[in-house]
């Protein structure tokens, strides 16, 4: 009864929620991201071991964030996070020239799961308040996005997880997207 | 109108999940499921259960919710043919299944169709969600590994039966399908094990997503990633406990084997046959175990040495079970123990339990073996007396043993079970219930088939026994000695299990020995370093010094302060605390020596302990008949018996007093 009325008000005012998955290799800023939508602060963050969650509600969305750690002994546990995934957040440091080319196999990795299918995929191009930080079209260009993400709605936004900036387009971005799923 | 056939369309959600299946698993079981196939179709069956091994993650929920729907389908055939799939795929899918099967959901699913008073007569799709639910609950949720995370399918149990619902009886061989093989598994399939339990776990608990099941998954999260390695399994411990346990197993049917004489009937077939498919099972496993140990040439020659008496252990049964005892005789009698001494000198083909050959044999074997220097003074039969009183081979169980216990009454139970001349294993069908420390012994030895994970805690004074004749005369002691005695207390220090520590005398060693090397310092005191040294007489002199012992530290705290008080005689003051804040009564401390020394045992001071008293029981007791320089090799065997709430018993072994 309850779950029904309020269902019927989310039809109304078109209120959704969305489960979303922020990954990335480590030191990706993916734990500051969340914590700087959720509490609006700019937090010092511990490389994570294991993972966090937060609901964050912007503009008639509830957002279920996943952050889960992106240390190498981690990522073969990311697939246990990808079943209802709606949005795929995957974080790069847009400074870290190096290792671009392994965020690239991680991603191509993950989207190539059947789970994520679906999933929309927003990178957030981070840390580009560092000078000389990879801009958005290099970093799509560097992850081959048009080739390795040809089959997912996708988008570069450039990022910086201190500042704040960006972060909350990235969101408006994945809710006017999503599809909403089958109930 | 609009919300009615709305709810129409939920209820049916289930009901008909007709719309285009989304993936290959759905088609598949949409497929399996559909009216027109007038029986299971077993291959597609199996091809799902395939599928969801394979695709694991979401797989296994994906299925059982699909299954699940066509279980509650109007038509009952169709019904049939979704429970034929469920049942095979609990049956093949392991443990992720498993535990989709035992969530809420899917148990409240699967009997949604039922009524809340139990019809007069139960339709057969109810009958058989009946039957499964009884099968896994006598099988998954009583030997799984994990059964703890099974308890739904209990509780759902609980709630048929308390709402009058019958279960069909169930054949336990039908289900055993469902109990964890015993089949012994190599350090890396365990491992493999333990992942795809651990992520089939993480994956449940993500998407529960209660608060509390995210604090577990972060937990699983650390230990799947390798950060926290404080609970981390040592997988070369528990192969090497398992090739214990087939150890025992070899030794069990080479014992049985024994006392098997010509014209006898393989008249235990059942227990013969089990035990000799348990050890081919494993025959190449342990071969297999030899290759991936390859850089370890110590584990790997004691491999290879199990591996070989295994192997000559089932050529004499397959020998004994066409009836050709002879031939059977000429193999040598190699298996791990039992008979190991005198079966090196091949023709002696006595069938007796303690098979020493000739008084040569015996003397040569015997010198090598600090441990019971006064056995090698004698030679023959009273060599056999002498090894704790336990004459096997024949009849005379209790009277004239070598074990002259300070109380009596225990012979009695001692000699309660034997009353086959032959040996001691002639029932060993005996069921656990079985009173006596021998039936108990036989009984669960012959029941680890059943029951692989359990180490056994009772660890009967029988077993103990057999353990030391191994010990006199075995040339693979080195290996076997410690699964027998030492291992669930070691094992249970290196592995962290659960289970409740033996109460064995031996204080618990540090876990990180060699393993399959199984260095002889799994045992604690220079006593039992004799087994691995085959072929070194050591000797040592310690100082007269008192030497204190921990006998037992559980309820009760039981410490012995040994001296040497003369050439003769060692005195020993046994202090007792109770590390309870209840108090204990009617508590009764006895012990018992080899034959060859005389003991004398002092009044105990007191019978009760207040709460938490410290020492509060003293007693004096002297050892006569200890020469100087004998005093490690002493044998004691405890018993203690006092009333807590219950009357509550306990039992040890001591091999060295620590003193010369």
């Amino acid at each position: 009864m309850g779950g029904s009325i309020s269902k019927m008000m989310a039809k109304i005012f078109g209120s959704k929620e969305m489960r979303l998955l922020m990954l990335g290799l480590d030191a990706a800023g993916k734990t500051t991201i969340l914590y700087k939508l959720k509490l609006d602060t700019d937090v010092t963050t511990i490389p994570t071991v294991g993972f966090n969650v937060e609901t964050v509600t912007y503009k008639n969305t509830k957002f279920n964030v996943w952050d889960v750690g992106g240390q190498d002994k981690i990522r073969p546990l990311w697939r246990h996070y990808y079943s209802g995934t709606q949005g795929l957040i995957f974080v790069i440091d847009s400074n870290d020239r190096d290792r671009i080319e392994e965020a690239r196999t991680e991603l191509g990795r993950i989207i190539g799961d059947r789970e994520m299918k679906d999933a929309l995929l927003l990178v957030f191009a981070n840390k580009q308040d560092i000078p000389g930080a990879m801009k958005p079209n290099e970093v799509s260009d560097a992850l081959d996005l048009n080739n390795t993400a040809r089959n997912h709605i996708w988008k570069v936004e450039p990022s910086c997880a201190t500042s704040g900036e960006g972060i909350f387009e990235g969101l408006h971005w994945l809710s006017n997207n999503v599809k909403l799923p089958p109930k | 109108m609009e919300a009615a056939s709305a709810r129409y369309a939920a209820r049916d959600q289930f009901a008909y999940p007709a719309q285009a299946a989304a993936t290959p698993l759905l088609r598949y079981i949409n497929n399996a499921c559909s009216p027109e196939n007038f029986e299971p179709n077993l291959a597609l069956c199996l091809e799902i259960a395939d599928l969801i091994n394979a695709k694991k993650g979401n797989a296994p929920r994906e299925a059982a919710v699909a299954i699940v729907g066509y279980i509650n389908h109007r038509n009952p055939n169709v019904s049939m043919l979704a429970l034929a799939l469920l049942d095979m795929c609990v049956k093949n899918c392991g443990y992720p299944f498993h535990l989709q099967i035992s969530t809420k959901e899917f148990l409240n699913e699967l009997v949604r169709r039922f009524p809340e008073r139990p019809p007069m007569r139960t339709t057969r799709v109810q009958n058989r969600v009946l039957e499964l639910i009884e099968e896994w609950r006598r099988t998954i949720c009583e030997t799984s590994k994990y059964k703890e995370d099974l308890g739904f399918i209990r509780d759902m149990h609980r709630l048929l039966t308390y709402k009058g619902y019958q279960f069909p009886t169930v054949k336990r061989e039908d289900a055993a399908v469902l109990n964890p093989s015993d089949n012994l598994k190599s350090p890396e399939e365990m491992e493999a094990e333990e992942r795809a339990y651990q992520s089939a776990k993480l994956q449940e608990l993500i998407r529960r997503g209660t608060p509390h099941d995210l604090q577990e998954a972060n937990k699983l999260m650390k230990v799947m990633a390798g950060y926290d390695t404080r609970h981390k399994t040592d997988y070369r411990a528990k192969a090497a406990e398992e090739v214990g346990q087939v150890q025992q197993k070899a030794k069990l049917l080479e014992e049985m084997m024994q006392g098997h004489r010509q014209g006898d009937q393989v008249n235990e077939e059942g227990v013969f046959e089990e035990l000799a498919s348990a050890l081919a099972s494993a025959h190449p496993k342990i071969q297999k175990m030899c290759e991936e140990e390859s850089d370890d040439t110590e584990a790997v020659a004691k491999l290879f040495e199990i591996n070989d008496s295994i192997h000559r252990t089932l050529e004499r049964y397959k020998l004994i079970k066409k009836g050709d005892v002879e031939g059977a005789n000429a193999i040598p009698r190699g298996t791990l123990g039992v008979s190991g001494a005198g079966v090196r000198q091949g023709p002696n083909n006595e069938l007796s339990l303690i098979d020493f050959g000739g008084a040569e044999d015996a003397a040569a074997a015997e010198p090598v073996q600090s441990t019971r220097p006064e056995a090698s003074k004698s030679a023959g039969n009273a060599l056999e007396d002498d090894l704790l009183g336990l004459n096997m081979g024949d009849g005379n169980y209790g009277q004239g043993g070598g074990i002259s216990l300070g109380t009596a009454d225990i012979m009695a139970q001692f000699s309660q079970p034997t009353t086959a001349p032959n040996s001691i294993f002639s029932h060993p069908t005996r069921t656990t219930g079985s009173a006596g420390p021998f039936g108990l012994a036989a009984s669960s030895a012959s029941e680890q088939s059943s029951k692989p994970q359990t180490p056994i805690p009772s660890a009967s004074l029988h077993q103990r026994q057999q353990a030391q004749q191994t010990k006199a005369s075995d040339p693979f002691a080195a290996f076997n000695t410690p699964p027998r005695q030492a291992s669930p207390a070691v094992f249970q220090q290196s592995v962290k299990s659960a289970t409740p520590p033996l109460s064995s005398n031996r204080p618990p060693t540090a876990g990180n020995m060699d393993l399959l090397g199984m260095d002889s310092d799994s045992g604690t005191n220079g006593a039992s370093t004799a087994p691995a040294d085959d072929e070194w007489t050591f000797s040592s002199a310690l100082p007269d010094q008192p030497h204190n012992i921990i006998v037992t530290n559980s309820d009760i705290h039981v410490i012995f302060t040994v001296t040497r008080t003369s050439d003769n005689e060692i005195t020993i003051q046994s202090r007792i605390s109770n590390n309870l804040s209840e108090p204990i009564t009617d508590l009764i401390f006895q012990l018992a020596v080899t034959k060859a020394q005389t003991l004398h045992l002092l009044p105990q001071s007191s019978r009760n302990l207040a709460p938490n008293q410290n020492d509060g029981i003293a007693q004096t007791i002297r050892l006569e008949n200890v020469a100087r320089g004998q005093g490690t090799n002493v044998k004691l065997r405890w018993r203690v018996s006092y009333m807590l709430d219950k009357l509550k018993k306990e039992q040890g072994e001591i091999n060295d007093l620590g003193v010369s």
